[in-house]
């Protein structure tokens, strides 16, 4: 009797330790990921220079005796800047609108069916979305490019764009359906006694009141954009220059990590250990966005 | 108070909207707005037309090339002459493909593409482009009379084991040029010694380049049926990255589909496995009967924009 009640103070103690350990786990790895980072990454930063890399235009890693190879990287950060904010100009105007129809206008009997599909969205495979792109999006802008642009295959800022305006759906729709949810019921019912209409209740009243959490939605949102690599290679076209059209090519900072790191060794695989620390930097800026927004929403 | 907040929050939506176009559209190039894209005819249905052979292509060209780095397209600037004083001079509007694969997708399903990929490579769903009215043929590498083709090298440790040298052995025996012939590829001269070596077992790891594995793992095969107790890994890695495995011991030796670089030459040697053309690949329905190599270098330069301007 007594051995077996010290060993469940035993037990606790010792589990209180591994349940700790597993939380260190992720801990860890983020430090591991940054130290490899940093430590591959900053150096050659230095060694190209700091405004050559951040701020130079031609990424030649080919070029070679007598040329010098160049690493300017603002075309690639440009570029995911630019199919970011083109995948939230697709998908949150359409994940918003789903969450309040999700939230307040739905059926039960069609919830039940939209919600699982939603979900299912979520769980794709990216490189499922960039074949579908590929066979789907890019020959169908094509005529379109050709047309305004005078020459393209399709592959463009806008198939890449809309590929991920569809991708981050499940997120955005995902969490603000939640923070609409959050809302107090009295706030709807307070709007329907002063006599507004649902609608106007729901965008008037609710969707205000929920707008951190809105905001939240977003911000995830941007992350999972700026982060996709497989979809975006697939249909981005992939061009080392700055971002010339909407219906034209562009390279986005994982898709340029993705295609030369198998080949790269010496500075250029520094240069795209770099790569990564700025897009490391990116998603450091959006966590702390999304950190900051739903302490305020608290 | 709420309303107007809700107000300024779907104005704001909006502007940001417009913002998103709009700071993306201002970025147009003016010169890509060719006004001469307007004679061309409505592309999409033609590519699906089999009319089309008969129908002479017009419009821009779509230039599909290799990530920096590849062999593969390391080799094509280096024999067209894109490379210039050690400057990749690729049209800068080329779409970047990786892998042999994904060029083949992307030129198979665009009438208007133009892109390179190793001869032994080729399919049926693209057609590899005569040059200079010579057909893309292993025979017409080999009696010289085409001209786009590169040599496949092994680097190798200085301090090669014996199973990676007798597996060397094989692979430039008359039995292991045989397999290299049958998949399309060139052998690397007549009258090769037959392999004499063999009795040796153990386990080979091979890395490099992606155009050379599948010869490898063919060459590999027959390898290992004579050496039932053998086993060869091949890793596809690209040309660049097998040289630094083979350098830094993690490989038995790498496959680079270019030739070694003198820095590369300090550390491993270079054994030529055999030369394979460089097919210049178009759509099954390109009506372009032969392309001269100047036209080539050109169109992979961005200087030959238009298939009206190569007949």
């Amino acid at each position: 009797m007594k051995m077996r009640k010290m060993s469940k103070y035993g037990m606790e103690f010792s589990m209180k330790i591994v349940f700790a350990a597993c939380a260190c786990v992720s801990i860890i790895a983020i430090s591991l990921i940054a130290i490899f980072l940093f430590t591959g990454g900053l150096p050659a930063i230095f060694e190209i220079g700091i405004y050559e890399f951040f701020l130079g235009q031609r990424w030649a890693p080919g070029d070679r005796y007598p040329a010098v190879p160049a690493f300017g990287v603002l075309p690639m950060i440009v570029g995911s800047i630019y199919i970011t904010l083109g995948a939230l100009v697709i998908g949150v105007p359409i994940g918003l609108f789903t969450a309040i129809y999700l939230a307040y206008m739905c059926p039960h009997r069609i919830y039940v069916f939209v919600k699982p599909v939603v979900n299912l969205l979520a769980g794709i495979p990216s490189v499922v979305y960039g074949f579908f792109g590929m066979v789907v999006l890019v020959p169908m802008i094509r005529p379109f490019a050709r047309e305004i642009t005078g020459g393209g295959t399709g592959e463009s800022i806008m198939a890449a764009s809309i590929l991920l305006g569809i991708m981050i759906l499940p997120v955005v729709i995902g969490i603000s359906e939640s923070a609409i949810r959050a809302v107090p019921a009295n706030y709807l019912e307070g709007a329907l006694a002063l006599g507004a209409s649902k609608t106007r209740s729901v965008f008037c009243v609710i969707v205000p009141a929920a707008k951190s959490g809105i905001m939240a939605a977003v911000v995830l949102g941007v992350g999972r954009a700026v982060g996709e690599t497989m979809a975006v290679n697939m249909v981005a076209g992939n061009q080392a220059r700055m971002p010339t059209h909407l219906l034209r090519g562009v390279r986005s900072l994982t898709a340029n990590i993705v295609m030369e790191m198998p080949y790269a060794y010496g500075l250029h695989r520094d240069a795209l250990t770099a790569t990564g620390v700025v897009l490391l930097l990116f998603i450091l800026i959006i966590n702390m966005l999304f950190v900051f927004l739903v302490r305020k929403g608290r | 108070m709420k309303k107007m907040l809700a107000l300024l929050a779907v104005a704001g939506l909006l502007l940001f909207t417009a913002c998103g176009d709009g700071g993306e559209s201002t970025t147009s190039n003016p010169s890509t707005n060719n006004p001469a894209v307007a004679a061309a005819p409505t592309p999409a249905p033609a590519a699906a037309n089999p009319a089309a052979t008969v129908t002479p292509i017009t419009g821009p060209i779509d230039v599909i090339s290799r990530e920096s780095g590849s062999g593969t397209r390391d080799a094509f600037v280096e024999i067209l002459g894109i490379l210039e004083d050690g400057v990749d001079r690729t049209y800068i509007e080329a779409v970047i493909q990786t892998g042999t694969g994904a060029v083949i997708t992307a030129v198979a399903g665009n009438l208007y593409a133009i892109g390179y990929i190793s001869l032994g490579s080729v399919r049926d769903d693209v057609r590899a482009m005569p040059i200079n009215g010579v057909p893309a043929t292993a025979e017409n590498v080999q009696n010289g009379s085409y001209p786009l083709f590169r040599t496949f090298y092994l680097a190798t440790p200085r301090n090669l084991e014996p199973l990676a040298q007798d597996f060397l052995d094989f692979i430039v025996s008359a039995e292991g040029q045989e397999i290299a012939v049958s998949r399309g590829f060139v052998a690397i001269g007549d009258n090769l010694p037959a392999f004499s070596g063999g009795g040796l077992t153990g386990t080979l790891e091979i890395s490099g380049s992606t155009s050379m594995v599948d010869l490898m793992e063919r060459i590999a095969a027959a390898y290992m049926e004579l050496h039932a107790d053998t086993r060869i890994e091949i890793h596809s890695t690209g040309s660049g990255a097998g040289i630094t495995d083979a350098r830094e011991g993690r490989v038995a030796f790498g496959m680079a589909s270019r030739a070694l670089r003198p820095a590369e030459l300090e550390y491993v040697d270079s054994v030529t496995m055999a030369h394979d053309g460089l097919a210049v690949i178009v759509h099954n329905d390109n009506p372009i009967a032969s392309l001269t190599t100047e036209q080539v270098r050109d169109i992979f330069m961005g200087e030959l924009p238009r298939w009206s301007d190569t007949h």
